[in-house]
């Protein structure tokens, strides 16, 4: 996990009934930017940058934090107008951490993420129903949740509250709804400028000023800078790999340029149920639905005991033609104690006669095409 | 810049002259939905970025990036573009600008003055092109080299047990660079393991002839003929 420096303004968390905060935030992130390169906010009132870069050019991750309070404390004086922004700053491993170290306003040591979160409540999770489930079992508090056993976890809670586990472990510093997507959008709008194409952002990567930037780097960014003028800075994305049985939770897409963005590709980890390689070429963002039929032509449904009905002969995706079935196999468990009725999920790949494979899903009863292997 | 040409993973060599793919040309890469061609496109990618070349993947709506790191992609060096709009050929043209490879799927049929103003953007560059398409002719330059996917099979799947392992493919080669060889090469699209590796399609070839003419006496066939690499097979 990459080591981030937050900033968090507790005045601009959210929009008030004027719409200032976000233009109050817009200069905390140029002010900021100024600074230090790769300044990437997170949602309306926090941004983030990489340490390691501004700690080796600033002597030292405290003198980073002291320069960004010096300077986004006096950030509105040369427009004139009222004093700095309340900002609290902090340093941790991951983004999950580290927001909760600039609430803090605390620099947790390289690798003591864990022992960090551990006093803070599962409240921060943002995961209410979750929260309320785990402290009718006794677990109020981040480390306690570290302490459960993952697969336990995971088969009881399902995948986002494994996701939760990893980020109270400390092992996983991203959490879906950390970060809200549309925040670059309403930056945009409350700098005046189009929201669709938005000005030219300052190219992330600076030759030498961290050194480390090899001249085909700069050449590369730049024409990705292009890219993210035309089309908004989250149409370039990195693929990075992380732990997760399905094929769209076993990676993710982060925008180029983002805090995060190097953190490194890992993630290899055994990861149970995961579907043996190779790996689909597609991974669709939204599902096809599809049907499923044996010889008689009745819809094929997975018994309580995680099989087929009968043999599969015919699919039909997005109410298209029938196409012959030639092999399939599954179906396999998303979870292992998954064929509760709470949650009636499997998988399955299947051939058809014009040499195509898909995987399907099926969720209560409905079939859905979740990825091609083109 | 550092030579003149990219690596390619050692499996896709016998489809490049020299074995390598060249900076300022244009390959394309087509075959049918679901054949293996944006399997074969991305392992275009894959020796270039391990090597520290940085990539860009134009107009692949949903990328499997669990494939592309089977594949053999660096995926720090790997850029997704996968909505670049009515756009997509500035966006590919300011890629091809930055980066060492860049592989597009165009939305559609290209116009002829999209792909020859990025073709010569390619030259000017000294970038390898990368197009993938459904058949050859959606690119109306033509390819200064043209890959096409045909007859991919699943194997490792029955009917109702196994799982997907490998997909068999032949891959044809043509257009300007070929220089009138016609190459055929027999591929997984992938193997097993997530990556290309070559498949021995004479071992798969023999087995349904001697299932054909058991009995009979075997027709003499020169060894490796129509598949062959390299000047013999001209």
């Amino acid at each position: 996990m990459e080591r981030l420096v937050v900033i968090w303004c507790p005045d601009l968390l959210e929009e008030g009934q004027r719409g200032e905060e976000a233009r109050r935030f817009a200069r905390v992130v140029a002010a900021a930017g100024e600074l230090c390169p790769w300044v990437h906010p997170v949602r309306l009132g926090v941004c983030a940058l990489p340490a390691r870069g501004p700690a080796r050019f600033f002597g030292g991750e405290e003198a980073v934090v002291s320069l960004l309070a010096a300077r986004l404390g006096a950030s509105d004086d040369a427009a004139g107008g009222r004093g700095g922004e309340e900002v609290r700053i902090g340093v941790a491993d991951g983004l999950f951490a580290a927001v909760l170290a600039a609430r803090a306003g605390l620099i947790v040591p390289p690798a003591g993420t864990a022992g960090f979160l551990a006093s803070w409540s599962v409240a921060t999770l943002g995961r209410p129903d979750l929260a309320v489930t785990l402290q009718r079992l006794g677990v109020t508090t981040l480390g306690q949740l570290a302490a459960l056993p993952a697969t336990s976890v995971s088969d009881r809670f399902g995948t986002d509250a494994a996701a939760c586990h990893a980020v109270a472990r400390g092992e996983s510093g991203e959490l879906a709804g950390l970060r809200d997507r549309a925040v670059e959008r309403r930056l945009r709008v409350a700098r005046g400028e189009d929201p669709e194409r938005g000005d030219a952002p300052p190219p992330p990567t600076q030759p030498g000023f961290f050194g480390g930037t090899s001249e085909a780097d700069v050449r590369a960014a730049r024409s990705f800078v292009k890219v993210q003028e035309r089309l908004g800075v989250e149409a370039v994305l990195l693929g990075r790999l992380r732990g997760g049985r399905d094929p769209a939770g076993q990676s993710v897409l982060v925008p180029w340029g983002s805090p995060d963005t190097d953190a490194g590709t890992g993630g290899g980890a055994p990861w149970p149920g995961r579907l043996p390689p190779p790996a689909p070429t597609d991974v669709l963002r939204e599902p096809l639905r599809a049907e499923l039929a044996d010889a008689e032509g009745n819809a094929m449904v997975v018994t309580g005991r995680g099989l087929l009905t009968a043999p599969l002969t015919r699919l039909s995706v997005c109410g298209g033609p029938w196409e012959q079935v030639v092999g399939w196999a599954g179906p396999w468990p998303v979870t292992e104690r998954w064929w509760s009725a709470r949650r009636r999920t499997a998988r399955l790949q299947v051939v058809t006669a014009d040499g195509v494979a898909r995987l399907l899903r099926t969720e209560r009863g409905q079939w859905w095409v979740e990825a091609l292997y083109d | 810049m550092a030579g003149r040409t990219l690596p390619v993973p050692p499996s896709l060599a016998p489809l490049f002259p020299g074995g390598t793919l060249r900076r300022g040309t244009t390959t394309t890469v087509s075959g049918p939905p679901g054949h293996g061609a944006t399997t074969l496109a991305l392992s275009l990618l894959a020796a270039a970025s391990a090597a520290g070349s940085w990539c860009a993947a134009v107009g692949l709506r949903d990328p499997g990036v669990v494939a592309a790191a089977g594949l053999g992609l660096d995926l720090r060096r790997v850029v997704f573009v996968p909505h670049p709009g009515a756009g997509w050929a500035e966006v590919a043209g300011d890629l091809l600008a930055g980066v060492d490879a860049v592989l597009v799927r165009p939305p559609r049929r290209a116009r002829l003055t999209a792909a020859r103003h990025l073709s010569a953007r390619a030259r000017e560059r000294q970038a390898a092109l990368v197009v993938l398409l459904e058949h050859t002719g959606a690119w109306p330059e033509g390819g200064d080299l043209a890959l096409s996917v045909c007859a991919g099979a699943w194997e490792g799947i029955g009917r109702g047990h196994g799982h997907l392992h490998g997909r068999r493919a032949e891959v044809r080669v043509s257009g300007r660079r070929a220089a009138g060889r016609a190459v055929e090469c027999a591929l997984w699209l992938p193997a097993a393991t997530g990556a290309v590796a070559p498949a021995r399609r004479e071992a798969a070839e023999r087995k349904t002839e001697e299932q054909k003419t058991e009995g009979q006496e075997k027709a003499a066939r020169p060894e490796g003929a129509g598949f062959g690499v390299g000047p013999e097979a001209a």
